[in-house]
């Protein structure tokens, strides 16, 4: 802005005399801050307006200088440039075009900025008229869409996407934001999906088009049928949502990306080998945080897309070699843009238009992948509120991804050349765990962790999906974790319902134990299993008796500490059944100390004296809901997310210059 | 011979045009084949019977009219009975044969020796031997070919050209390489007699075309440049491409012109149809990912626009029908070059399986795979399936094709894209509030809040009921319920009495569970092959059938092709041809030989197609994997020496060994390590890769001298040296032997032929054919035979060369 403002200065001086002149344009708007009617001495005065180079900074000035009661005396002015400015977007000239868009930005913005108080009726009635309002906004609404879906400028296409995203946030509260009554009414979706789904486009703007789309979602979303919430979950067309899984991806991808350079500048070799996410984990204890400003919005994006639509399960999984195109924006091409997968001319190679980099990190990832390593990046470090939030949305999405429902399609693609990415969750899941037992500790997350494994291995065993995963290092991580609350009892539990998570902790190895001959990978396995509770023991015995006291006590967890007991039964069970056998066996055999094989030849020769009890439910789940237990989260991470958007929102970044440049070719 | 004399009146009406059902059309037509660009045209079996007419004149005028002979069966004038009989009325041989014949005696039949001898005291006699030869049921394809070929006769060459339409298509298509080596090199009348065949074929048939256009390409690819854009060759195959030769004008014009029935002449009943789909075609693979909203209407739309151009059709239809297929090819073939440039395996997979998912979204398209036996459009291409194979420097790969059967490849439109998720929506847009409605409610005032549970629509519970049901997995109701009975009906009671499980059942049902799963391989990223391969094929039709959103079709069917780019598969070729042609003969003379020629297609002199042999893994794939010998790991896969599953997968071993064996010997097959010698599931052998044979063998290093690969470990498989097995194997070959020697001919003319004009390193050398026809040993009888066999045999057994090649492979190329 304020090099608009000094060039348009520079020119004044080297013309015209030393006193500095206002720009005509200003003196436009001065006429339009006036009671009187501009038009009524020069009729010409709307269509001149539009031909001016928008000064942005001084509108937006002016507006935001001007309190209520002010502007209403102005109201015929403002509704008039308003209508106005929707009329010049019809205009066939561009940069009228462009310059109404501009002027739309200022006064929507201009105007909220004084009155954040007062009701959206009234912002309303000051900028349109409550009699025009409905006309006046479909028609806007109507031409933006048209716009957005024509052949037209990519940065027209650009400005169109910024005015709707700062009509959008332009409140800190999506849902006051009565304004967006009309876009609901006047939907723009499927001008967002085309963009999406036309892979030249959707380079240009798939960004804004996603976070648009996540926020309009968002918009009252718990007390009213938001269309947008509807459409967006039957779409089904593979394009649109490869080119939103795409959109995604990349910015996911990139923010990896950039973490990565961080953590290269940061440890200068010590720490470079570590590519996988997994290990990335352990960077938590280095030193220096490396901190990279997370992306919620693409988050909430992702989250809105996995949870609304189930078509967009499928799109988790695949592979892009697009993926190329992040480490190589091919920006400018708007004259002949290739199009990967739109109408490539017959007579050229269907594929070759398509050239792929050949990075080999880039090539193989897919929206799952990236979403996982950022998952891992975010949760490395839950201390500060903001990421601790980031975190939890990341656990969030997994829960609705390990929805069993969901899995189909990660079933099916079971031969893919490496391992399942299953298992890259799973270990996602277990590194967590063990690495945040802290004092501050995040309970909420650790629930929802657990939740993700337990659904998870429902699915398994539902579909006998035998995983190839070395299942040990959940066991041992579960165990410690369940340490880890015992030894901080009287801590957490002035915080913390801990014996839900105990629970949840044990009835996993009830799973493990009862329904392991489902989805358990090798006979062994299983036997590991039991050795591991073995071995384990006197963990267990220390939870059976820290809740046997705390049930038979009348305090406040008599009831929950009292499932936990019951929980335990097989697992006491197993130990009980075991352990005077091994020790008989040692006794007979004079060791002193069984080693692992010996165990193990013990537990299998023992199996069938063993009776268990079969226990309910150990395979159902609370099915994930938003509304019931997430709203206060969501609405209060859209609001961050519209702020940061806001805040964002560089309109100065499309400089009239380029836009000039542009137009003064077409026209 | 009475019958010798001609009556030119039985000859005239033909070549009267006004008596020629095709008359007004006559001159016209025969100018252009003459011309031999009988492009502009259409060339139906009339106009072929006039260009026989035309050729018989001319002969006849040569000769004074004398000579030429007619077996005394006035020449028909049937119209109504399709091609085979309109022809068959014409085969008079031009009197020019004599002279050929006594070239010619010794190749034919053993039969016509004898009247060669004859022939020299009486000419017309030897002419009517010929003749009648040609007439006999005897003269199959083969004879015409080896005539053809050998013929310096333009008559009788010409006779041939027609007579190539009396033949069954399938009989001539297994020469198609040869028949076009020969439009391509040899001189101008084989050319133009066999042309007019090759222009009839590529209108009946896409596939035949593509093929023909495929093949002229290759083998004039051998050519210097200069020549080879001028060459006949070149001109046919761009006649093919530029689509001329599609029947489209053709229902249009043949009412004007002939009002006959022509029901029978037709090449293939075609109708608009066809273009209409065509149209289809065009728009479906060019312009597919159009589409933008998620309705449904849209997805049709190819269909509907191409229908409502049905009435326009000719002038609409896809300019060159060849295109999807070509578009389809080459993009395999980019694929396979851009794969090669990456260094470790993993990646190769990996950026195989991205390429091929952006491929699909092509797909459905009015394309095929050649290498197929039917008709059928492809849909899909299962990406996660593809595997990348063993090679060191090239990246050929494996790809597995849903495709969908039609009765007519030109004639039934291409399925509609069914898209990938197939979670469908249960819920309809029906069913969700309408959007409409709300609006105005919204608009009237916005304080209505009607609580809509947004998000228990979204995921209510009976759509939870309907997906399970969707779910594929077929174990989920089969297996055992015990460990699951639990949820369904105590559940809910929890005042029941407990119920009691034993962990030992537990452990035992996983463990009972496990084992009947059949042994698979492990996955080796070094070797992504091995599992795709080892999967049983019929397991793996059934896996992808439930994974894919066409599998519920009834005529789903699943391919396999390995692409290869960068290799010339021309030998490999000509070496299936040998094989097909080794595996009839002993069809023919009852020997119990099995060897299994797979297709091969040929796209440029440096790429092609290869029909992968199903359930069949390599040998050193078998040893590596399971770290066991030949016979213990037989013994593992089909059980004890005294079992049925042992002993017939022992007698397939033999025989197929045997089979490949002479194969091998015949061919000189070289390069002969276990990565080149696959087993199947019922104990097959089948030897892959002709890279070497004949003339040319591996870097000329000596090794592999002996006549065949025998190692210890086959002969263990075997029985053993002194077993029956092994006895038998020796007699297998010699049956086998003998009964190729019997038809040596039909051998040798296949290899003879495609060297004409070929720089294949197998044709190296001058006496590549000589040498071919001296492995037959004509000469020796069947007692010296025995010995023979014994004696390669015992070479092969004893060849040190063998033992030291497969050394020498596992230290270059790390093949066991």
């Amino acid at each position: 802005m304020a090099q608009v403002e000094k060039r348009g200065g520079l020119l004044r001086k080297s013309s015209a005399s030393k006193k500095p002149l206002k720009e005509k344009v200003v003196l436009m708007y001065d006429e339009i801050f006036m009671t009187e009617d501009p038009s009524k001495c020069s009729p010409r005065f709307w269509e001149e307006l539009f031909l001016m180079k928008v000064n942005l900074e001084y509108l937006e000035g002016k507006l935001e200088s001007l309190d209520g009661e002010e502007l209403m005396q102005m109201k015929d002015n403002v509704n008039c440039l308003f209508q106005h400015c929707i009329q010049a977007l019809g205009e066939e000239h561009p940069i009228r075009v462009v310059n109404a868009l501009q002027t739309l930005c200022a006064l929507i913005r201009g105007v909220h900025q004084k009155n954040k108080s007062t009701s959206g009726f009234d912002i309303i009635n000051m900028l349109m008229g409550f009699d025009k309002a409905e006309l006046c906004m479909k028609n806007l609404m109507e031409s933006l869409d048209s716009l957005l879906c024509a052949e037209g400028s990519e940065s027209l296409k650009s400005l169109c996407l910024k005015l709707l995203l700062c009509l959008v946030t332009v409140t800190d509260n999506i849902s006051q934001n009565t304004i967006l009554e009309y876009v609901m009414i006047n939907s723009i979706f499927e001008a967002i999906l085309q963009i999406l789904s036309h892979p030249p486009s959707r380079r240009e703007h798939g960004y804004d088009a996603v976070v648009l789309l996540a926020l309009l979602v968002n918009y009252r979303k718990y007390e009213s049928v938001n269309p947008y919430i509807v459409k967006l979950s039957i779409v089904d067309d593979e394009a649109t949502l490869n080119g939103m899984g795409l959109v995604i991806t990349q910015a996911l991808s990139e923010y990896n990306r950039q973490y990565k350079d961080k953590e290269e500048e940061h440890q200068s070799g010590f720490f470079s080998a570590l590519t996988n996410m997994v290990g990335s984990m352990f960077i938590a204890d280095a030193p220096e945080k490396i901190s990279v400003q997370t992306n919620e919005a693409i988050l909430l994006a992702l989250y809105e897309a996995v949870h609304l639509n189930r078509n967009f399960i499928t799109v988790l999984a695949q592979s892009h070699p697009e993926m190329g195109l992040v480490t190589t924006p091919v920006r400018p091409t708007p004259p002949t843009p290739v199009t990967p997968l739109g109408t490539t001319p017959p007579s050229s190679d269907v594929i070759s238009s398509v050239e792929l980099s050949l990075d080999a990190d880039v090539q193989t990832s897919n929206l799952l992948i990236a979403f996982l390593k950022y998952s891992s990046i975010v949760m490395q470090d839950t201390k500060d509120e903001h990421r601790l939030h980031s975190g939890k949305l990341c656990l969030i999405i997994l829960t609705c991804i390990a929805e069993p429902m969901r899995h189909r399609k990660k079933a099916a693609d079971k031969n893919i050349p490496c391992r399942p990415l299953v298992c890259a969750v799973l270990d996602l899941m277990v590194e967590f765990i063990v690495t945040h037992m802290m004092k501050e500790f995040p309970m909420d997350l650790y629930v929802r962790c657990v939740q993700v494994v337990h659904k998870l291995l429902c699915y398994q065993k539902k579909c006998r999906v035998r995983l190839h995963y070395t299942w040990r290092e959940l066991w041992s991580a579960l165990i410690n974790l369940l340490k880890f609350l015992m030894s901080n009892e009287t801590v957490l539990l002035a915080k913390h319902n801990i014996f839900a998570l105990a629970l949840m902790i044990v009835n996993l190895f009830n799973m493990f134990i009862t329904y392991g001959d489902t989805f358990l990978p090798t006979p062994s396995s299983y036997d590991e299993l039991y050795y591991e509770i073995i071995r384990m023991h006197q963990s267990f015995d220390n939870l059976y008796s820290m809740v046997l006291r705390l049930s038979t006590n009348a305090g406040q967890w008599k009831e929950a500490a009292g499932k936990v007991t019951h929980a335990l039964v097989n697992i006491r069970a197993i130990i009980n059944h075991f352990n005077p056998k091994i020790e008989s066996y040692a006794a007979v055999n004079h060791i002193s100390q069984l080693s692992e094989e010996q165990v193990l030849e013990v537990v299998r020769a023992n199996y069938d004296t063993l009776t268990l009890k079969l226990q309910d439910g150990l395979d159902q789940y609370e099915r994930y809901s938003e509304q019931h237990k997430e709203a206060a989260f969501f609405k209060e991470l859209v609001r961050s997310i519209s702020t940061n958007v806001r805040r964002n929102l560089a309109f100065h970044t499309l400089s009239q210059e380029a836009l000039l440049k542009e137009f003064s070719t077409i026209s | 011979m009475g019958d010798m004399v001609v009556e030119p009146a039985t000859l005239k009406p033909t070549s009267d045009p006004t008596a020629s059902p095709s008359g007004n059309n006559g001159g016209t037509l025969l100018s252009v084949i003459t011309e031999g660009v009988g492009e502009l045209s259409v060339i139906d079996p009339e106009v072929a019977q006039k260009a026989c007419q035309e050729v018989l004149e001319k002969v006849k005028l040569l000769h004074g009219g004398v000579a030429i002979s007619s077996k005394g069966t006035p020449l028909e004038l049937v119209n109504g009975d399709g091609v085979d009989s309109e022809i068959r009325c014409l085969d008079d041989p031009p009197a020019q044969i004599r002279e050929e014949e006594d070239e010619m005696g010794a190749t034919v039949a053993p039969g016509t020796a004898k009247g060669a001898r004859r022939r020299r005291q009486n000419n017309s006699a030897k002419q009517s031997w010929l003749l009648r030869l040609f007439e006999s049921k005897l003269f199959d394809i083969s004879m015409a070919i080896s005539y053809l070929y050998n013929s310096k006769e333009p008559g009788v060459q010409a006779y041939i050209g027609n007579r190539l339409f009396c033949f069954r298509n399938e009989d001539v298509d297994f020469y198609l390489p040869q028949l076009l080596n020969m439009y391509i090199h040899m001189d101008e009348d084989v050319g133009d007699a066999i042309k007019p065949y090759i222009v009839h074929r590529c209108r009946q048939s896409i596939n035949f075309s593509l093929q023909c256009a495929l093949l002229l390409g290759a083998y004039s690819s051998d050519m210097h440049i200069s020549t080879q854009r001028h060459s006949r060759g070149t001109k046919l195959r761009k006649l093919i491409l530029s689509d001329e030769l599609k029947p489209a004008h053709r229902k249009r014009e043949l009412p004007s012109l002939s009002p006959a029935p022509d029901t029978g002449l037709s090449p293939s009943k075609r109708t608009h149809q066809r273009s209409k789909s065509d149209a289809t075609a065009s728009i479906s693979l060019s312009s597919n990912l159009k589409r933008t909203a998620s309705n449904p209407k849209v997805e049709n739309e190819d269909e509907e626009l191409s229908s409502s151009t049905e009435s326009i059709d000719n002038s609409f239809s896809s300019p060159v029908r060849l295109a999807p297929e070509r578009e389809f090819i080459k993009s395999l073939m980019a694929i396979g070059k851009r794969l090669a440039t990456l260094p470790t395996k993993e990646q190769k997979t990996q950026r195989l399986i991205s390429e091929l998912s952006l491929l699909n979204h092509k797909l459905p398209a009015r394309v095929w795979l050649p290498t197929a036996g039917f008709d059928h459009h492809v849909v899909r291409v299962p990406h996660t399936q593809a595997v990348v194979l063993n090679s060191k420097d090239k990246a050929p790969y494996l790809i597995y094709v849903e495709v969908l059967e039609c009765e007519n490849f030109d004639t039934t439109s291409v399925p509609a894209r069914i898209p990938e998720n197939r979670i469908r929506s249960t819920r309809s847009v029906e069913n969700l509030p309408e959007c409409g409605i709300t609006h105005e409610q919204r608009a009237g005032s916005f304080s209505t809040v009607p609580n809509y549970d947004n998000d228990d629509e979204a995921w209510s519970v009976d759509d939870i009921g309907e997906l399970q049901v969707e779910l594929p997995e077929v174990h989920t109701n089969s297996c055992d319920n015990i460990s699951q009975f639990s949820v369904d009906s105590i559940t809910s009671q929890e005042s029941k009495e407990p119920v009691f499980i034993a962990a030992g059942d537990i452990r035992r049902r996983l463990s009972e569970q496990l084992a009947h799963t059949p042994t698979a391989f492990k996955r080796d990223p070094e070797d992504p092959s091995a599992v795709a391969l080892k999967e049983p094929w019929q397991e793996k039709v059934r896996r992808i059938r439930e994974g894919s959103p066409y599998g519920h079709l009834p005529n789903w069917r699943l391919l396999s092709v390995i692409v290869k780019c960068g290799d010339d598969l021309r030998q490999e070729l000509l070496a299936f041809q040998v094989l097909k042609q080794l595996q009839s003969i002993w069809e023919q003379e009852r020997v119990p030989l099995w060897i299994k020629p797979y297709k091969i297609l040929v796209i440029s002199a440096d790429s092609g197609m290869i029909e992968p042999v199903v359930n069949a893994v390599s040998i050193h794939q078998v040893k590596k994997q399971s770290q066991l010998s030949l016979l213990d790991y037989f013994l593992q896969e089909h059980g004890s020496y005294t079992t049925e599953a042992f002993l017939s997968a022992q007698r397939n071993f033999v025989q197929s060994c045997a089979g490949y064996c002479l194969v091998c010997y015949l061919l000189q097959v070289k390069d002969r390590h276990n990565g080149n010698i696959l087993l199947d599931a019922e104990g097959h052998i089948i030897h892959i890769d002709f890279g070497f044979i004949l003339s040319s063998s591996p870097r000329n290093l000596g090794f592999e001298t002996s006549a065949f690969k025998l190692t210890t470990e086959f002969v263990d498989v075997m029985g053993g040296l002194n077993g029956d097995m092994f006895n038998y194997y020796k007699m297998l070959m010699l049956q086998g032997l003998i009964a190729a020697r019997k038809h040596m001919d039909k051998v040798v003319q296949i290899v003879e032929i495609m060297q004409q004009g070929s720089q294949l390193p197998c044709f190296h050398g001058s006496s590549t054919i000589r040498n071919l026809k001296e492995r037959f040993h004509m000469s020796m009888t069947e007692e010296q035979l025995q010995l023979l066999v014994e004696q390669m045999v015992d070479g092969s057994m004893r060849s040190i060369t063998t033992k030291l090649y497969d050394g020498f492979q596992y230290l270059t190329n790390g093949i066991m």
